[in-house]
């Protein structure tokens, strides 16, 4: 596209002012950027950054970028793992940075918040109302609300207890692509039944919308008892969350794991023993503490039939966070030693073992690269596998990084069909078009496409996303 | 890091700046990123991007690069969330090489005029 950027720039400081609108280079260039081992291209980079402090000035943005056929890439934080958080195209990137007031009502049970703020910081700040927030992402230190609900993830909790973020938005403030300002849901505890919008715009990822204000229900703190379970096996810990699903188990809040190598990896980060074999640690949650308490009591019964080294309930608070950050924490020290590949397979509960064990041979014979070794944390409870192919050092080429990137890719969502998984909580465009056809099929994916044209018939909003780029 | 090459300063700075997998979670106690309003090119992370960018050719120098490379106060609180969070990448010294980079550039009048 032929662009005038001198006029670019004099419109887009018209709309939010000269400090919000930015063209020069070296800013773009940050907001290309994601997590994937892709380095920028000519095509990612953007004409311009805006940051809007509300939805009138989004609304402007948007009647302009469809008045001049000009896309624009929705910025949160840009940390989502498979590719959403990286514009497909030339375009102007919307950053939701300044978005971030935060009203809270208690008297109505809930609270509205602009989509910029940061997640960890609204834990901190409804931590006076004794709020829970239905979202851990592991970037929450810098993950967006808008970006958590607009990829409905609930990242590291089990769906089975907590459900998705997008179950707790009782409405939301949102722009069309082409410029309407639209407010959806009800201000009321009841949710609307029947058709709403809310329900088709959380988790459209950007493609329908751009989410400015959510709001949400102030949820009661649930009271926690944790449990850490030591196995010689990670197969013990896949039969007993077969088992946890089979028999009807009241499922934990958080249910984590660490495999034979990530546990030694993850406890010696954060300064413990290395533990004989795979770690699981569990958060059980209820409304009252005798709940707690006796529903830990019954799981912790439950989990003697995985055959555990040892299982209990861990009350002292130090000792739970130095067992808790070791998982986090094997995944980033992980990435200090080398370069880690992930992929994200969730399947049926009652294939997890053998989708687990076709993930690990996948894994230890890649085509792109050999010698590579295998590691798997995470959701396992979820239940989500995590499978990595690590190789032990940062200095390989990149478009070696690239091809087991896709490799991994590939192979691990033909699992995703197999076992009837979805891929999970990184999102289902972007990375994953092709997917899609695969498993729902091309009338599935021309809905979507139908879809997307009805709101935004020039495919202003995250064009690239939906085609896919990989 | 020592080295008194030009060259061995962008070896290093590249090696060094290939070890930051962009996950941000620098850019929140960035003093710089929060007197922005949260704009990355102010943050750790961005300034990491940019030198690299910049090493590779995509970048050249220019007064938004400069301002941004300079604007670092160097106060280490981005080294202390990357060594918690696994990747311990020395962000400031890395900055300092950018700096000394763009200085020598500066010196010999790379066109960059309005300094």
């Amino acid at each position: 596209m032929d662009l005038d950027l001198k006029k670019l720039t004099k419109d887009l400081v018209k709309i939010v002012g000269k400090e919000n609108a930015f063209t020069d280079k070296p800013t773009a260039l940050t907001y290309a950027k994601d997590t994937m081992p892709w380095d920028v291209e000519e095509h990612n980079m953007p004409y311009a950054v805006v940051r809007p402090s509300n939805s009138q000035e989004i609304a402007h943005v948007l009647r302009y970028a469809n008045e001049k056929k000009i896309p624009v890439h929705t910025h949160g934080s840009g940390t989502s793992l498979v590719g959403l958080g990286r514009p497909k195209t030339h375009c102007i990137v919307l950053d939701t940075g300044r978005m971030k007031e935060l009203e809270v009502f208690p008297e109505r049970g809930y609270f509205e918040v602009g989509a910029g703020y940061h997640i960890a910081k609204l834990r901190k700040a409804l931590e006076p109302y004794n709020a829970l927030l239905p979202a851990f992402p592991g970037s929450e230190l810098v993950a967006t609300i808008g970006g958590v609900v607009s990829v409905n993830t609930s990242a590291h909790a089990v769906d089975a207890s907590l459900f998705k973020p997008g179950d707790y938005v009782l409405g939301m403030e949102v722009v069309l692509p082409t410029g309407e300002i639209l407010q959806t849901g009800t201000e009321s505890p009841r949710k609307p039944a029947g058709i709403e919008a809310t329900k088709f715009l959380v988790g459209s990822e950007g493609l329908l919308c751009v989410i400015c204000k959510i709001r949400m229900r102030l949820i009661p703190l649930p009271q926690i008892q944790n449990i850490v379970a030591y196995y010689n096996s990670t197969d013990d810990i896949l039969d007993t969350v077969m088992n946890m699903y089979s028999q009807g188990i009241p499922t934990p809040m958080f249910f984590e794991y660490l495999d034979e190598k990530s546990s030694k990896v993850g406890f010696e980060a954060v300064g413990l023993e290395p533990p004989p074999g795979a770690v699981a640690m569990m958060a059980m949650h209820s409304q009252t503490k005798a709940g707690c308490e006796e529903k830990a009591k019954i799981f912790l019964e439950f989990l003697q039939s995985g055959h555990p080294i040892e299982a209990k309930i861990v009350t002292d608070k130090k000792e739970w966070n130095q067992i808790w950050s070791s998982r986090a924490e094997a995944g980033n020290y992980l990435y200090r030693l080398g370069s880690t590949f992930g992929s994200e397979i969730t399947v049926r509960a009652d294939k997890l073992k053998e989708a687990f064990h076709e993930a690990q041979d996948i894994i230890l014979n890649l085509d792109s690269y050999k010698g590579n070794e295998f590691y798997s944390f995470g959701h396992i409870g979820a239940p989500t596998i995590h499978a990595y192919a690590f190789i032990p050092t940062k200095d390989i080429p990149n478009e070696t990084k690239i091809a087991v990137a896709k490799e991994v890719r590939e192979k691990t969502e033909a699992l995703n069909i197999k076992y009837g998984g979805c891929g999970g909580e990184w999102g289902l465009t972007a990375q994953r078009a092709t997917f899609l056809k695969r498993k729902y099929g091309e009338a599935y994916y021309d809905l979507l496409v139908k879809l997307k044209n009805a709101l935004d018939p020039n495919n202003i909003l995250n064009r690239g996303n939906l085609e896919g780029w990989m | 890091m020592d080295v008194n090459t030009r060259q061995d300063k962008i070896e290093t700075l590249l090696k060094e700046v290939a070890k930051c997998r962009s996950c941000r979670f620098c850019v929140d106690v960035c003093p710089t990123y929060q007197a922005s309003e949260g704009l990355e090119s102010m943050s750790a992370y961005g300034r990491l991007q940019i030198i690299k960018y910049l090493l590779m050719g995509v970048l050249s120098f220019d007064d938004p690069l400069t301002y941004t490379l300079y604007s670092c106060l160097q106060c280490r609180r981005c080294e202390n969330i990357c060594k918690s969070k696994g990747q311990n990448i020395d962000i400031c010294s890395i900055i300092q090489l950018g700096r000394s980079l763009l200085s020598r550039e500066l010196l010999e009048g790379s066109g960059h005029e309005k300094i």
